[in-house]
């Protein structure tokens, strides 16, 4: 009994050890927060096991629209690197302190390319008239301008994170894989080059763009099953455009997916993965959903 | 020792007069002190936080005011430039980037406007709670915080600039999030908030109520009337309908300190900003404050020689008190040659008034000193600051 209980002490304290020794290396290791799961997948394939990825937006909310709590904002201000999207992803960054010398913004080097959404024009007061210019922020969807952001993510790393090694060997082998995105996603584009889409969401304006699709956006709430004024401005576009092919960002009810194929729409699910998907990475999701597409344009 | 007896027993019955001597001449020996002690206080404080302080970039005109601006928030304000010079430092990546927007007030002290950089780079500690973290939020300086007794979780509201503007600058409440550990620098004074917050003060960031419903924003143009309600503290319920207007380039700062990577960034940084057209300037503090520490030695000398012929002064006026008054106990010195005193006794009884009044002088001399070295600081801060 009592060498039993020796042993149990033991283990016990050896599994302490084990777990402190866990925590400090994991205090020990940089920190990068980000503020989309493409940046987060970026960051983790540069650099490895070396640094920790701050990515915290719970798996119900977009990140885009998501504010983090004080705790949370702590935590992105202490950590030696924080990545921005840009293009007006994230608006909290705007609202919150962060310490200039780690941030980077990795869409500005193509900021000239950005994509102008609706603008809102009013005034109040003696101010005079002003418009709130929006901006489609999801960029990492044309893939050539992933590759663009994981460059500046690289190169951030590099000089803030010198003690970050394989830098260069790993941002190589990320950006061969998105240029095999690309290529999906071109070839998809080629099947699909006949025709209209439609999105539920405004999402996918840089992917158009890019792969040459000519994509007709709703604004239907992600989650939420659509109205009957809703389902009937998707018939007036659907005859209007012949579009044959329906974007989700999420996967639809299958009352919903049974409604559009009675419009004749093939729903398609496309999430821009802005957070973290519980199965799978950046990589697999998105070659499952060009692989989709590639298959529908067929 | 019965000189001694005599002479502080004379003193006390003459207390008015006694005390008027060692006053006076405790103020003759403590004035050149003093005079050094602010001086070289001065010269350490200013040419410290100058080294600190690689480049401050704002409008071309007075270096001197910029300087004193960007490092100690003096009363002179900079005139303000734009947060375009802070960007093309970052886009040059030659240096970091701090900018600092001082146009702003609270009970009497300065509202510096700045980044989170800042504190990294003056290697600022907080004593209590944290650094700011969402728009609204300050960190107090210790002294500030003292001298209003206030604290984390306490609030203070920007003063208006101009009763008179109405459409203007909306004071704002900030609360406080964070207490700096003292410095013993001009950062002990201020109160420190984002550069963002200072804009919302500067009424270029704002929240209101929602101007439109969903349905209306799709008929597009809308316009609100001066009726509507703006907030003038930030809370979490709120924090999401404050925005900016224009672009963040043309924003007002005062000054852009920098902290250039390497000698070659400086060298380059500099060469950027030497043509008399450009409408900003680049100084280097160490020389500005080296060149205003020389020209205030310059007047030291001249202090010093002016303090000297005014001790001098002093001293034979102290002389001259001295002497009228063992005229006027002529008879009484006559008595006590009578009585068998002789000419040494009444020399060590004069030696001995004058040996009390000097040491009482020096004591005194010696405290004053002192009280003004353990106050050296703050008053230093203050002078600085004026």
């Amino acid at each position: 009994m009592m060498r039993r209980s020796l042993i149990a002490s033991v283990l016990l304290m050896g599994f302490s050890l084990l777990q402190a020794a866990g925590t400090a290396l994991a205090q020990e290791r940089p920190r990068i927060a980000t503020v989309n799961y493409p940046l987060a997948y970026f960051a983790e394939r540069l650099g490895g096991g070396q640094i920790e990825v701050l990515f915290d937006v719970p798996e119900d909310r977009d990140p885009a629209f998501w504010r983090p709590g004080l705790s949370a904002i702590t935590a992105i201000q202490t950590a030696e690197l924080i990545a921005l999207n840009g293009a007006g992803f994230a608006n909290w960054t705007t609202k919150v302190s962060l310490p200039r010398s780690r941030l980077v913004d990795t869409s500005a080097g193509f900021s000239d390319d950005y994509i102008a959404t609706q603008s809102l024009t009013h005034s109040h007061g003696a101010d005079g008239e002003h418009s709130h210019t929006g901006t489609a922020a999801y960029t990492w969807l044309d893939f050539k301008q992933a590759a663009a952001q994981a460059d500046a993510l690289a190169t951030a790393i590099k000089r803030r994170l010198p003690g970050v090694e394989n830098i260069d060997a790993n941002l190589q082998a990320l950006n061969a894989d998105l240029a095999s995105l690309d290529q999906l996603a071109a070839d998809a584009a080629v099947a699909l080059q006949e025709n209209t889409l439609i999105a539920t969401h405004p999402r996918y304006q840089y992917f158009a763009r890019a792969y040459g699709l000519n994509i007709d956006a709703l604004d239907w709430d992600a989650g939420e099953a659509p109205t009957d004024a809703q389902w009937a401005d998707l018939a007036r576009r659907v005859e209007e455009r012949g579009a044959k092919l329906l974007l989700w960002e999420t996967a639809p009810s299958a009352e919903a997916k049974a409604r559009a194929a009675e419009l004749g729409l093939t729903s398609i699910v496309f999430p821009p993965l802005a957070n973290r998907p519980t199965q799978g990475d950046f990589l697999s999701g998105m070659k499952v959903v060009l692989q989709d597409l590639s298959d529908a344009g067929k | 020792m019965n000189a001694l007896y005599l002479a502080f027993a004379h003193l006390r019955w003459n207390w008015a007069r006694s005390l008027v001597l060692i006053l006076v001449g405790a103020l003759i020996l403590a004035v050149p002190m003093i005079s050094e002690i602010l001086l070289r206080g001065s010269e350490d404080a200013l040419t410290r936080r100058a080294e600190s302080t690689p480049q401050v970039i704002g409008a071309r005109g007075s270096q001197l005011d910029l300087v004193m601006d960007a490092l100690y928030f003096s009363e002179d304000r900079a005139t303000p430039i734009t947060m375009a010079a802070s960007e093309s430092v970052w886009d040059s990546g030659l240096g970091l980037p701090i900018p600092l927007y001082t146009a702003f007030d609270t009970h009497g002290a300065r509202i510096v406007g700045t980044t989170l950089d800042y504190f990294e780079f003056r290697q600022l500690a907080v004593l209590q709670g944290r650094l700011f973290a969402v728009l609204g939020e300050a960190v107090i300086g210790s002294a500030l915080a003292e001298r209003l007794g206030v604290g984390v979780g306490d609030t203070l509201v920007s003063s208006p600039q101009n009763l008179f503007d109405l459409d203007g600058v909306y004071p704002l409440e900030m609360s406080i999030a964070g207490v700096l550990a003292p410095s013993g620098t001009a950062d002990d004074h201020v109160l420190f908030t984002d550069v963002k917050t200072s804009w919302v003060i500067a009424g270029i960031g704002h929240g209101h109520e929602d101007v439109i419903s969903a349905e209306e924003a799709e008929q597009g143009n809308v316009a609100a009337n001066a009726a509507l309600l703006q907030f003038n503290r930030i809370t979490d319920a709120n924090i999401d309908s404050f925005h900016f207007h224009g672009s963040a380039e043309s924003y007002p700062v005062s000054a852009v300190i920098v902290a250039p990577y390497d000698t070659r960034s400086a060298t380059i940084l500099r060469g950027r900003y030497l043509d008399a057209d450009n409408p900003l300037q680049l100084v280097l503090p160490d020389d500005i404050i080296a060149d205003l520490v020389d020209r205030i030695f310059r007047i030291a000398t001249l202090l010093d020689a002016v303090t000297l012929i005014i001790g001098v002064a002093a001293a034979a006026a102290m002389g001259l008190s001295l002497f009228l008054s063992w005229r006027l106990r002529a008879e009484e010195m006559a008595t006590a040659w009578r009585l068998g005193a002789g000419r040494g006794s009444v020399f060590a009884l004069a030696g001995a008034e004058i040996l009390i009044i000097l040491c009482a002088a020096i004591c005194v001399a010696t405290l004053i000193v002192l009280s003004v070295r353990t106050s050296s600081e703050a008053l230093l801060n203050w002078l600085l600051a004026l």
